[in-house]
């Protein structure tokens, strides 16, 4: 019982960060601009979170901060992207090695190696839930959690509903979709993908800050180890759709945290569930492939 | 015209690359901080005190702004070699370790440090080409953890590569020891801020490694063998949770297993495994329990919630073959040689800085002394730790008092 609920405790723990991205990075997706900066955005988004706290000790500066940092990030991907027309992998890519760069170097400045806030109560960022913390098995599980958690399941719903249920959802579907025909009916293409792209990196902002300030209350250089990729995996695999897509970036959890959890039984042949993600995502992008593709009946390219 | 202005601009600088990539050690030079280059300076300046090599250190990947392993060694080269009146350089290499290590003898450095785990360019040559080390045999090599440099039959290879070795196993052993009797009397010694397993309910330790190798290992075994030594006194029996695969960077991982460790009654998480170790050290002081940090001493990272650290100090051996280069003397020392707790170059920390917040601090100098008589133990002789790094395996028959999981 023990086991069955930190495993569903550290689901929750890991999804949360490759949720964040994947509900950020899923609106550029579906204007059609690739971002693989997430990774980069989420490092940056990690990294100022935890050195505005060292030395403000304010958590709700170290907050705007990050986010401010990483939209300027994410604006000058879609200037270059966008405006100037740029490739956005080698734009997403230069993004993603500043970023740990930047971080790297502040940290030479600094001294350290990394940056670890002393004194930081981490079990005071945990929101004990009346009522629901006390029931058995449950509470344990969903009870606990910090802040940005709880709004990244919410902000799945909110997403659903800014995606499919408003006019702003439906011109960046459209500008997706078709950008010409998006043009003809007179929308301005370039601020619907520049708006895709900034939530993207406010998206990530929050979930580097969840993984670094929230949870561990340190910063160490590479500390994202490739979730932003994997939330671009995630958003592959749920074709942009936040519902689906955020299924896949839980099932990413559960994989770590199964690995994690059941090292203590069987060694190191937990870490085995690690490949059980990607493993699912060559299945399922090879399906979801083939489906696509069984019943064109016209050669082409 | 803008078009060729741009294509005209991207040729400059595709060809700039390209000659930096080949030049001989200019982009690796252009690795270091600028700061490096002012003390290099400053110690070219000095060279009147007679002494005329060059001596160069090569970081492993993790730079030398690190936590302890590479600083050490960065820092105590700038010492030993300002003081000597040396020219010396510090590389963080951006092209892997063979070239860096062919740049630098080819430039003329006389002494070389590598601390990265690679030695297959200078032992056994890489593409065809020589080994370093009889390229250059001229010039002094050292490397770490390994000991490469022995023929099949086990005679020494190349007699100008020095192989450096710490006995960790010895200070794990030290660790082991301590927490064991730490726990046993964690009424006493933790209060408020302690979230402790009470010992009528479990009776643990856990170990995260970054990877599976006898370099990982080695720390673990003599850790076994620490708990055992103690259990054993004591007449109790511990759990022993350990996973060697958790990497090296991904400190939340770090956290997360800890946390699973910990649920399982274990006090104590040993953490080998880079900045993964910060995020155990965090989860440490998040749940009230006990970790164990290595290389440098990071006891006060995480005040009152790491035990010990296991030191790893590479600026020892350092300082020692530097100045017996400078002496004339290195030619007599041994091609392989092993640090061990009287060196100085690794060992435990004194533990003060958790002492500041036990209650107990009488019952605290007991341990105290308890663990420096096993220290003496062993550097004596009287107890030896099964040491991985010779590739020596655990003799788990001897294991009675620890379950290893």
């Amino acid at each position: 019982m023990q086991l069955l609920i930190s495993i569903l405790y550290d689901c929750i723990y890991h999804s949360t960060p490759i949720i964040l991205c994947v509900l950020g990075g899923m609106f550029a997706y579906k204007a059609n601009v690739l971002n693989i900066a997430l990774e980069g955005m989420m490092l940056n988004g990690a990294f100022v979170s935890v050195l505005t706290y060292f030395y403000t000790g304010n958590i709700a500066l170290a907050v705007l901060l990050a986010l401010f940092t990483t939209l300027l990030y994410g604006l000058v991907f879609s200037f270059l992207g966008v405006t100037m027309n740029g490739n956005v992998i080698i734009i997403g890519l230069a993004i993603n090695m500043i970023s740990t760069a930047v971080a790297g170097f502040v940290l030479v400045l600094m001294g350290s190696s990394n940056i670890i806030l002393q004194g930081f109560d981490l079990n005071a960022l945990k929101i004990q839930i009346p009522v629901i913390k006390d029931i058995p098995f449950v509470g344990n599980i969903i009870s606990g959690h910090p802040l940005t958690t709880y709004l990244s399941f919410l902000l799945i719903f909110l997403m659903y509903v800014l995606m499919y249920h408003t006019k702003f959802g439906i011109y960046v579907r459209v500008v997706g979709e078709s950008e010409e025909a998006a043009k003809a009916i007179g929308l301005r293409t370039n601020v619907y993908k520049y708006a895709a792209i900034l939530i993207g990196a406010a998206g990530c902002a929050l979930g580097g800050m969840n993984l670094s300030l929230e949870r561990l209350g340190l910063f160490t250089n590479d500390m994202t180890a490739a979730r932003g990729f994997i939330a671009i995996a995630a958003i592959y695999c749920g074709q942009g759709k936040p519902v689906q897509s955020a299924v896949y970036a839980i099932l990413f959890g559960l994989s770590r945290s199964l690995a994690v959890n059941l090292s203590v039984y069987a060694g190191n042949a937990a870490g085995l569930f690690d490949c059980f993600p990607y493993l699912l995502m060559i299945v399922v992008l090879a399906a979801a492939s083939y489906m696509k593709h069984k019943n064109v009946k016209v050669r082409g390219f | 015209m803008k078009r060729k202005l741009m294509a005209l601009v991207l040729a400059c600088a595709m060809i700039a690359a390209t000659v930096a990539g080949c030049g001989s050690g200019g982009n690796e030079t252009t690795a270091q901080p600028s700061g490096e280059e002012g003390t290099q300076a400053d110690a070219g300046e000095g060279s009147t005190a007679g002494n005329d090599f060059k001596v160069a250190f090569v970081c492993s990947e993790a730079g030398q702004n690190d936590s302890g392993y590479n600083k050490s060694a960065c820092d105590t080269i700038a010492e030993v070699a300002s003081e000597l009146g040396v020219e010396y350089n510090i590389i963080e290499p951006t092209n892997g370790v063979a070239q860096a290590l062919e740049t630098l003898a080819a430039d003329g450095y006389n002494l070389i440090f590598s601390l990265e785990y690679d030695f297959e360019a200078l032992i056994n040559g890489v593409g065809g080409g020589l080994p370093l080390a009889e390229q250059y045999p001229d010039t002094w090599f050292v490397v770490f953890n390994d000991n490469p440099n022995v023929n099949e039959d086990g005679s020494v290879k190349y007699d100008n590569v020095i192989s450096v070795l710490f006995d960790v196993h010895e200070a794990s052993y030290l660790a082991g020891y301590a927490y064991v009797l730490v726990n046993e009397n964690q009424e006493q010694l933790f209060g408020d801020g302690y979230n402790l397993a009470p010992l009528d309910t479990a009776r643990a330790a856990g170990f995260v490694g970054g990877t599976n190798s006898n370099g990982i290992l080695v720390y673990s075994y003599g850790f076994i063998e620490g708990i055992e030594k103690a259990a054993s006194e004591l007449g109790v029996t511990y759990d022993y949770y350990a996973k060697y695969d958790a990497g090296f960077t991904d400190s939340a991982t770090g956290s997360t297993v800890a946390g699973t460790y910990y649920d399982n009654g274990a006090n104590i998480v040993f953490a080998d495994c880079g900045t993964v170790g910060d995020g155990i050290t965090s989860r440490a002081n998040e749940e009230g329990r006990l970790a164990i940090q290595v290389d440098a001493d990071l006891d006060s990272t995480q005040p009152g919630y790491i035990l010990t650290s296991v030191l790893k100090i590479t600026g020892v051996p350092v300082e020692t073959i530097t100045r017996a280069y400078a002496d004339g003397t290195i030619g007599e020392m041994d091609n392989l040689q092993s640090y061990d707790l009287e060196s100085g170059a690794t060992g435990i920390t004194d533990m003060s800085v958790i002492g500041g917040h036990v209650q107990d601090a009488d019952l605290w100098n007991e341990i105290l002394q308890k663990v420096n008589d096993v220290a003496d133990q062993i550097k004596s002789g009287e107890i030896v730790v099964t040491n991985a790094q010779d590739g020596e395996s655990l003799d788990t028959s001897a294991i009675t008092h620890v379950n290893i999981k």
